[in-house]
């Protein structure tokens, strides 16, 4: 039995997440049997709206891995934010691969390439968190609010939090 | 957590030796962050394993690194790189070793070892440079120095570490000097070794045939030499034996070929043909990748041994690969290897439920057409108009009654429904 690259690949990752996790960053398979099933876990950015909260998303493989991208879910409540569907799937530039561009507004450069990895992912997803894409929004309702009424989103985020930490 | 133990550049960042981990980084492919195996360089002019930049292109046809279009016909070999990984990877463990001894060293002795005197300074500095050329330096010393250093001039920082990585330098250079410059000034042929005076060797290039058997290589006694000598007689071991290089596998245009032609090609290569047309694509790629990335290989591996890599890839993400993979179902039931008695397990249910509507159908049909007959009916199963009902009284559990039952109601096996 040999393991596929995927899965040394993921191995690799694992092991440089764990031993060198970035700021504000936990990541690994929820199960050491299946590599390809992970969660993350991610600080809120600070001096956002989002600081004090901490948002725990899966991420899921294909076996084609790093040539395709993964996919990344808020998982246990909502994220309230332009770029986050409201069923939790995040939409950002890096998690979709270069051939198909069904948005027409994203640049090749900023979009899957094997040589990006789950932490390079992770720290664009706090970043979008901080600052969000107003041009593709995946929920209209929230990059509105975001939009037109600053203040009544920045306080929506912050009882999400709240919600979020059980308070 | 073991098996998640994989060597790492991580691994250096605990030990003194924490600037070896970028080091260790770039001699690692990024596609697979292992070390490189057999690399290769792109047009423009980035590194990757042979393997992994050929699923690259055969995927995108782009450099993963800068997104520069480019050819599996361009990609060159990358000698250098390799000697580095393969040399680094022969030192790796024993420094590592000592890096970690050290490391636990200082944990102990942490709570004794106060930061020396200024005084000490200057001495120190000279035991840094010596412990550096045996790949040893003291960590514990360097960075009392540096903290030192912060603390009472910031104007002298770069001064001494400017020293220390030039007195690394220097060394390395030394070393090389004394490996590539031979003794009696000649220089020997890239591709024949034959020794000539360095302005010979232009002219003899262009005549020289590399048949000549070569001279030994001169011994060298160096310790360097054992790393070396697995890589120097390179070239001339590939120009020695043109014959055995395996031919590499060219690229298909997949759409000028019907079905039947491309089964006809992966048989003729050696490989499984089953399958629907576009897993047959993606093996003969996979194929293709694994084959030629090998031919880039200083000692190729054997065809068996390839073919075992296919077969690790039909398992993970070919036809064999469990999941939501659209071609493991409709196929499934045609295969020789078909679980027949884990499907006919699974699906009793479906099974029982169909033959008993094949029972009803059949038994009114038999009344309808034959008036009288339904209660002969089971003992004349060997007679013509009773045959229908044969495989409806065959147990449910015995073999698969897919096909007994398929001409009765077949919309019903559909695997997918």
């Amino acid at each position: 039995m040999g393991s596929s690259i995927a899965q040394k690949r993921l191995f690799h990752e694992y092991k440089n997440l764990s031993t060198n996790p970035p700021e504000g960053i936990t990541a690994g398979p929820v199960s050491e049997d299946d590599m390809f099933y992970w969660e993350a876990l991610i600080q809120g950015p600070e001096g956002t709206p989002f600081e004090g909260g901490v948002f725990a998303a899966e991420l899921k493989f294909s076996k084609d891995y790093p040539l395709s991208p993964p996919t990344m879910k808020f998982v246990g409540g909502g994220v309230w934010h332009p770029n986050v569907y409201p069923n939790g799937t995040v939409c950002i530039s890096i998690l979709h691969p270069p051939g198909d561009d069904p948005n027409h507004y994203e640049h090749a450069s900023e979009r899957w390439s094997p040589i990006q990895s789950v932490e390079k992912i992770l720290i664009s997803v706090m970043s979008m968190l901080a600052e969000p894409n107003d041009e593709s929004p995946a929920n209209v309702e929230a990059a509105k609010m975001w939009r037109e009424r600053r203040a009544e989103y920045e306080q929506k985020v912050r009882d999400e939090v709240r919600k979020g930490l059980g308070l | 957590m073991d098996s998640f133990d994989v060597p790492d550049s991580t691994d250096w960042l605990e030990t003194p030796l924490s600037l070896l981990a970028p080091l260790e980084s770039s001699l690692r492919c990024q596609v697979c962050k292992d070390f490189f195996n057999n690399p290769v360089i792109t047009s423009c002019s980035h590194t990757f394993c042979s393997l992994c930049i050929r699923r690259c292109l055969s995927t995108e046809g782009k450099c993963p690194v800068c997104r520069s279009s480019d050819q599996e016909l361009k990609l060159r070999r990358n000698w250098a790189v390799q000697e580095f990984v393969e040399t680094f990877q022969n030192a790796r463990q024993s420094v590592l070793d000592l890096a970690r001894k050290e490391a636990a060293r200082l944990k102990d002795g942490d709570s004794t070892i106060r930061e020396p005197s200024p005084k000490k300074r200057k001495v120190d500095r000279v035991d840094v440079r010596e412990e550096v050329t045996v790949v040893q330096a003291s960590p514990r010393r360097a960075r009392t120095r540096s903290q030192r250093i912060k603390n009472d001039a910031p104007n002298t920082e770069p001064v001494p570490v400017a020293q220390e990585t030039i007195e690394v330098i220097e060394d390395s250079q030394d070393e090389g000097e004394e490996e590539y410059v031979p003794d009696d000034g000649m220089v020997a042929c890239p591709i024949c070794q034959r020794k000539m005076k360095a302005h010979a060797v232009f002219s003899h290039l262009d005549t020289c045939q590399g048949i000549t058997p070569a001279p030994p290589p001169p011994s060298k006694p160096s310790a360097f030499s054992v790393a070396h000598s697995s890589l120097q007689p390179q070239p001339n071991r590939l120009q020695s034996s043109p014959g055995n290089a395996p031919e590499r596998i060219p690229a298909m245009n997949y759409s000028l070929l019907k079905d039947n032609l491309l089964r006809k090609k992966l048989r003729e290569l050696g490989i499984p043909d089953w399958g629907p047309r576009p897993l047959l694509q993606r093996r003969h790629t996979e194929w293709m990748n694994l084959w030629n990335s090998n031919c880039d290989s200083r000692i190729p591996k054997t065809k068996r041994a390839l073919l075992q890599e296919l077969d690790i890839w039909e398992r993970t993400q070919g036809g064999h690969a469990a999941g939501p993979s659209p071609f493991a179902t409709n196929s499934a039931v045609m295969r020789k290897d078909f679980d027949a008695a884990g499907w006919s397990a699974s699906h009793d249910t479906d099974f029982k439920r169909l033959i008993a509507n094949a029972r009803i159908k059949s038994d009114t049909q038999v009344r309808s057409t034959i008036p009288g007959a339904s209660e002969k009916s089971t003992g004349e199963s060997s007679t013509g108009s009773a045959a229908p009902v044969a495989p409806v009284e065959a147990p449910p559990d015995n073999g698969i009654p897919v096909e007994s039952n398929q001409n009765i109601e077949p919309r019903s096996f559909d695997p997918s429904g």
